[in-house]
């Protein structure tokens, strides 16, 4: 990456959520350039600074201000160019620490970068392992979901309140023919086999015919990937005044009445 | 800075006037123990103090560089607390003091106006982005390991702390036209 790209990570690099490659590769960019990039870098740093006023407003007690000038006099008025962090005398061997100890540090640093890299690795590995359990749980409710309504269908399909009705196709006669169990309480379960994949801008609509008035909607439906049908939708007529049961094919979302021709349909009695 | 690198205390004091309390307040919410947190920030001025000499103007103004040094001893404080699993409540001596530093008017004006800013904009954020640059300015925490924490992608993340960054510097950038 260019000075420019490498420009877009600098404030997440002075956040200290950059790692990794981009890290790296910032890192060494920044060794390698002059100061365009450290200036944009200490710039970046103001910004993410800022973030310091985000803090709830808090004082420090008076006696740390005591504390701090107390621990600052014993080197207060001496020259600038003196730096209070002592200087350590050189050794007799010439040398301030001696060979083994910089080997010492130089492994040590290269087994803590070893374990950093580690770290990142494992800790990219569990995002990944949530994401998948994440994807996992959903899959799981989703068939979770489809079991129950699956228990459902097949109670009011046994219950012996229920009044099994077929939906023979109206127009289509090869089409298959759709079933339909009529409970008063439980509701009303619709199954089918082999039905035909639909486009998704389309539905089959199930609806009560009454003895009089204009139909009313139950409820709306798609066959599933393997064209099968299994739902249980509530009754909100009583059974008495339901002539007939019949669907048709609507546009997605279903319709307030029929907007096209009964396709399947079956007479109540 | 001139007078702290020729050993001026009353430069020390009036630095400490100016940016001990924005600094005291970093570190507090950073490693929640006021006892613990006065010791970090005595340290980040001794620090100051005694390494003044490193500091270069040319690498910009002290108070990114005073915030800088608090926050990463703060969060160093923070990830030792958190290595050795010794997080306790504060003892009856860690009692949050009371007692008022010399004021500074109006540096405290600006700083309260900047303040505001900054928080009216985190305030502005969708609560998942603003607390991923909490997790990761307060907390230390990296893209991955927010990632971890939050349980979202680390795409997601990226790009949220991306857009809140880029957000907070435009508004800084407006407020200081």
């Amino acid at each position: 990456m260019n000075c420019e790209q490498l420009a877009a990570l600098y404030e997440e690099y002075a956040l200290g959520v950059l790692e990794g490659e981009e890290r790296a590769e910032l890192e060494a960019h920044l060794a390698r350039t002059g100061d365009k990039c450290v200036t944009g870098v200490a710039q970046a740093r103001w910004v993410v600074s800022q973030l310091a006023h985000a803090s709830p407003d808090a004082q420090p007690s008076a006696a740390l201000r005591g504390k701090i000038m107390d621990a600052a006099k014993p080197s207060a008025g001496s020259t600038r160019t003196v730096v209070p962090i002592e200087k350590p005398k050189r050794s007799a061997q010439g040398a301030i620490f001696p060979a083994w100890a910089w080997v010492a540090a130089a492994a040590l640093a290269l087994v803590t970068g070893y374990t950093i890299r580690q770290m990142n690795n494992q800790n990219d590995q569990l995002a990944q392992l949530r994401k998948q359990m994440k994807i996992a749980m959903t899959q799981n409710q989703m068939l979770q979901n489809q079991l129950d309504m699956n228990r459902m269908v097949a109670m009011v399909m046994m219950s012996p309140d229920s009044m099994p009705l077929k939906l023979m196709p109206t127009k289509d006669k090869n089409m298959p023919m759709v079933h339909a169990y009529l409970h008063p309480h439980m509701g009303v379960a619709i199954t089918a086999d082999q039905m035909p994949s639909m486009p998704s801008a389309r539905t089959l609509q199930l609806w009560f015919v009454p003895k009089t008035g204009k139909p009313m909607s139950v409820a709306i439906f798609h066959p599933d990937a393997a064209g099968q049908i299994a739902l249980v939708a509530p009754v909100n007529m009583p059974r008495t005044e339901i002539a007939a049961l019949a669907v048709t094919d609507e546009p997605a979302g279903g319709s307030p009445q029929p907007t096209t021709p009964i396709a399947w349909m079956a007479q109540v009695n | 800075m001139e007078r702290i690198l020729q050993r001026d205390a009353t430069a020390l004091e009036t630095l400490y006037d100016r940016y001990g309390r924005p600094v005291y307040s970093l570190v507090l919410r950073i490693a929640q123990q006021p006892a613990s947190a006065e010791e970090i920030v005595q340290d980040v001025f001794l620090q100051l103090w005694r390494s003044a000499g490193r500091f270069q103007i040319s690498r910009g103004p002290l108070e990114p560089w005073l915030f800088t040094m608090a926050r990463h001893r703060a969060l160093d404080f923070l990830r030792l607390k958190r290595e050795k699993q010794r997080r306790r409540e504060d003892s009856d001596s860690d009692i949050l003091p009371s007692a008022v530093v010399r004021s500074d008017p109006e540096g405290d004006i600006d700083r309260s106006r900047r303040a505001e800013k900054i928080r009216a904009l985190l305030t502005s954020l969708p609560d998942s982005q603003r607390l991923a640059i909490e997790l990761a300015f307060f907390e230390g925490l990296t893209h991955s390991e927010i990632a971890a924490s939050t349980g979202e992608a680390l795409g997601t993340v990226k790009s949220w702390i991306r857009g809140g960054l880029l957000r907070l510097r435009e508004s800084l950038e407006v407020a200081g036209s």
